[in-house]
C-alpha cells in the first residue's frame, strides 16, 4: 500500500514539476510548484519523517510560495491578455493533481495506524529529529544561519536602491 | 559540543567574528582604507593562531576535521584572503565599494574556504561549498555600476544553483548506497570487492557534475570565462584560487577514501583531464582578453591537478595539494596585477593594452613575468616543480600518457603566456596605453606573492616536506 502511494506521489511530482517548469504564465508555474511540494511533504511523511513533511509545507508550500507570488505581484510578469481566456485546459490539470493529492492526504489519514506500521523502521519521531540538529549537528546549524545572514547581507547590498545605482542608469540613459 | 571542541576552530572564528565587526561597524561609519586595513590584520591574525594552533580534539561536531591539515589550510586561505584585501586597496576605493560589506564578505568567503577543506563529512562538504558560492555569487557584481557584472553574475547564480543541486543529490544518493556521510567510510562503504556499487557509481557522476563546475572542468567550464570576465579583478583573483583550491583540498581526502574504488573511475577521470586539458589550452590560444586568457588557462590547470588526483597515492595527493598551494598564490598574484593596472574607467581588456608595460611600470611588468613563467612551468618559478611533481605522480602510477598529454598542453600553453610576456617587453610607439600607472599600497601583495612564487620555485623541499607531513596522519 506505501508503496503503490509512494509511486503515485512521484508520478504527481514529476508531472508537476514539468508543468512548473514548461508553464510561461508564473503564477500557474507557481500553482504546480505548490502541488510538488505538497506531493513532496506527503513523501516524508510515508518515509517515516513528520516533522519534515510539515516543514515542506509550512514553510516552501506556505512562506516561500506566498513570497514568490509577492514578487511576481511587485514586478507584475503576468501578461494581461492571459486574463481573457481562462478555460478548463488551464487550471484542469492543477485541479487535478491537487484532487489527486487530496485524495492521497485522505487516504493518509484514513488508513494512517497501518502506513505508519509499515515504514516504522525509518520513522524519526519531531524529538529525535530535534536532539539530531541541536545536539549532534549544532555547528551544522550555525554553519546555516550564516548562510543566511551572507544571503541577507547579498540581498541588502544589491537590492538597495537610489545612491550609485540610480546615477549608473541615468547615465546610461543618456 | 564543548569549549575543547572551539579550540580546534580558533581561526575560523577569529575569521567570522571580525567580519561581523566590521560588518557593523561599516553600518556607521564607513571608511574604506581603515576597514581594509582591519580586514587584512583580522586575516593575518587568523593565520598566525592557524599556524600555531594544537588542537587537542580530533573533529568537532562530526563535520569538521582538526589537525595539521586542516591548519594548514585555514591559515592558507586566512593569508589568500589577506592578499585580496590588499590588491583590493586602490581597486575598491576607485570603484566606491561598500567597505562593510566588501570585506565581510571576503573573509566570510575565507570562512567557507577553510570549512570546505577540513570537511570531515559530507554535510561540512557541502555547508561548506555553499558559503563559498554564496559569497561568490555576491562578490561577482560587487561593482554595480560594471555592465558586465550583472550577466556574470547571473550565469554564475543559475548555473551554480543547478550543480549545487546534483552535488546534493549525489550526496543523498552516497547516503543511500552507504548510510552514513562520515567521510572516509562514506567513500570506502560504495566499495565492494573492489569495486563501486552501482547505486555507489550514479552517486559519483552526480556527485562528479556538482564539483565540476565548482572546479570548472570540462563539460562544465562555459560559466568561467564570463565570469572571470565580468567579476571585479580582485574577487576574481581569489574565485579563482580560493575557491577552487578549497574543493581540491575537500576532494583529496574523498580520493584516499575511495582507495580500491578509484580505479574504476580512473577511465572517467582520464577522459574529463585529457578534454580541461585541451578546452583550456586551445580556447586560451585565441583569446585576445586577458581576463578570458586567464580563464581558460585556468580551465586547463584543473585538467593538470586532476591527472595527480586520479594518479592517486601519496605521490599524488602529494602532488595535488603542493599544486594548489603554488597555483593559488600565483593566480592571485596575476589577478593582483591587473588590478594594480586598472583605473576608475576599467580593468586591461586587451592583450595589446600590455605593450611596452615594462617601460612604464618595471616592477608589475617583472611580476607578471613571474607569474606568466609559473603558469606556463618555467623552471626556477613555483609552476614548474608543482607540474614537475604532477607529472612525476602519473607516471608513477602507471598513467605515462597522462604525463605526456600534460606535457604537450604546456608546450602549447606557452603560446599565450609568452606571446603576452612578448607583449609587456616591446616598447610602445603608438598610442599611449590605457592602463594605470603602477602605485604602492596593492603592490605589496603582488610583491609577496612573487617572491614567493620564485622562493617555492627555488626552495621547494620544506613545503613538499610539510605537505607530505600533513597528509601523512
Amino acid at each position: 500500500m506505501a508503496t503503490v502511494v509512494f509511486y503515485i506521489l512521484a508520478i504527481l511530482a514529476l508531472l508537476g514539476t514539468y508543468l512548473c517548469v514548461t508553464r510561461s504564465n508564473p503564477v500557474h508555474a507557481i500553482l504546480y510548484l505548490v502541488n510538488v511540494l505538497f506531493a513532496v511533504a506527503l513523501m516524508y511523511y510515508l518515509l517515516g519523517a513528520p516533522l519534515v513533511a510539515a516543514w515542506e509545507v509550512i514553510v516552501y508550500a506556505g512562506a516561500v510560495m506566498v513570497l514568490f507570488v509577492f514578487i511576481i505581484m511587485m514586478l507584475e510578469l503576468t501578461p494581461d491578455q492571459e486574463m481573457s481566456r481562462v478555460g478548463w485546459l488551464r487550471w484542469g490539470p492543477t485541479v487535478l493533481l491537487a484532487m489527486v493529492l487530496f485524495c492521497t492526504l485522505v487516504l493518509f489519514v484514513a488508513v494512517d495506524p497501518e502506513t505508519s506500521r509499515v515504514i516504522v523502521d525509518t520513522y524519526v519521531a519531531p524529538k529525535a529529529f530535534g536532539y539530531a540538529l541541536f545536539a549532534k549537528y549544532p555547528l551544522a546549524v550555525q554553519v546555516i544561519s550564516f548562510h543566511l545572514f551572507i544571503a541577507a547581507i547579498g540581498a541588502y547590498y544589491l537590492g538597495r536602491g537610489g545612491g550609485s545605482r540610480k546615477r549608473s542608469r541615468e547615465e546610461g540613459d543618456e | 559540543m564543548t569549549w575543547t571542541d572551539f579550540a580546534g576552530l580558533v581561526p575560523v572564528l577569529i575569521l567570522l567574528g571580525g567580519a561581523i565587526l566590521i560588518l557593523m561597524a561599516g553600518a556607521y561609519r564607513p571608511h574604506y582604507r581603515l576597514f581594509i586595513l582591519a580586514g587584512i590584520s583580522i586575516a593575518l591574525t587568523a593565520c598566525g593562531v592557524a599556524v600555531f594552533s594544537t588542537s587537542a580534539v580530533k573533529e568537532v561536531s562530526g563535520i569538521f576535521r582538526c589537525g595539521p591539515y586542516a591548519d594548514f589550510f585555514m591559515a592558507l586561505w586566512s593569508l589568500l584572503g589577506a592578499l585580496t584585501l590588499g590588491i583590493s586597496f586602490r581597486y575598491g576605493e576607485e570603484r566606491k565599494f561598500a567597505p562593510g560589506e566588501y570585506v565581510a564578505l571576503v573573509l566570510f568567503s575565507c570562512v567557507g574556504m577553510s570549512f570546505l577543506s577540513m570537511a570531515s563529512s559530507l554535510v561540512g562538504f557541502f555547508l561548506g561549498l555553499e558559503m563559498i558560492s554564496l559569497n561568490f555569487y555576491i562578490l561577482t557584481v560587487f561593482h554595480r555600476q560594471s555592465p558586465e557584472a550583472p550577466e556574470a553574475g547571473m550565469k554564475y547564480l543559475l548555473l551554480g544553483a543547478v550543480a549545487t543541486g546534483f552535488l546534493a543529490f549525489g550526496i543523498a544518493l552516497i547516503f543511500a548506497a552507504t548510510g552514513t556521510l562520515k567521510l572516509p567510510e562514506a567513500m570506502s562503504g560504495m566499495v565492494a570487492g573492489g569495486q563501486i556499487v552501482p547505486l555507489g557509481l550514479l552517486a559519483i557522476a552526480m556527485f562528479l557534475v556538482g564539483v565540476g563546475f565548482k572546479l570548472s572542468l570540462f563539460p562544465f567550464h562555459f560559466w568561467t570565462p564570463d565570469v572571470y570576465q565580468g567579476a571585479p579583478a580582485p574577487v576574481t583573483g581569489l574565485l579563482a584560487s580560493g575557491s577552487k583550491g578549497a574543493v581540491w583540498a575537500a576532494m583529496v581526502p574523498l580520493g584516499a577514501g575511495l582507495a580500491g574504488g578509484l580505479a574504476e573511475i580512473v577511465p572517467l577521470l582520464k577522459a574529463l583531464a585529457l578534454l580541461t586539458l585541451a578546452t583550456g589550452v586551445l580556447c586560451a590560444l585565441v583569446q585576445d582578453n586577458i581576463k578570458r586568457l586567464l580563464a581558460f588557462s585556468s580551465v586547463s590547470h584543473m585538467g593538470y591537478v586532476l591527472i595527480a588526483f586520479l594518479s592517486g597515492g601519496l605521490t599524488g595527493e602529494r602532488a595535488v595539494i603542493f599544486y594548489l598551494v603554488t597555483y593559488s598564490i600565483v593566480v592571485l598574484g596575476s589577478f593582483g596585477v591587473l588590478a594594480c593596472l586598472s583605473t576608475p574607467l576599467g580593468e586591461p581588456r586587451a592583450l595589446s593594452d600590455f605593450k611596452g608595460l615594462a617601460y612604464r611600470s618595471p616592477f608589475l611588468a617583472a611580476a607578471l613575468t613571474i607569474f606568466l613563467f609559473s603558469l606556463a612551468g618555467i623552471p626556477l618559478t613555483a609552476g614548474f616543480i608543482g607540474k614537475f611533481h604532477i607529472f612525476y605522480s602519473a607516471v608513477r602510477a602507471g598513467h605515462t600518457w597522462m604525463a605526456i598529454a600534460g606535457v604537450i598542453a604546456s608546450l602549447i600553453s606557452m603560446g599565450y603566456y609568452l606571446r603576452l610576456v612578448f607583449l609587456v617587453f616591446q616598447p610602445r610607439t603608438d598610442s599611449p596605453s590605457p592602463l594605470a600607472v603602477c602605485q604602492p599600497p596593492g603592490n605589496i601583495a603582488v610583491a609577496f606573492c612573487s617572491v614567493l612564487t620564485l622562493v617555492i620555485g627555488i626552495f621547494p623541499a620544506p613545503l613538499l616536506k610539510f605537505v607530505a607531513a600533513i597528509l601523512s596522519p
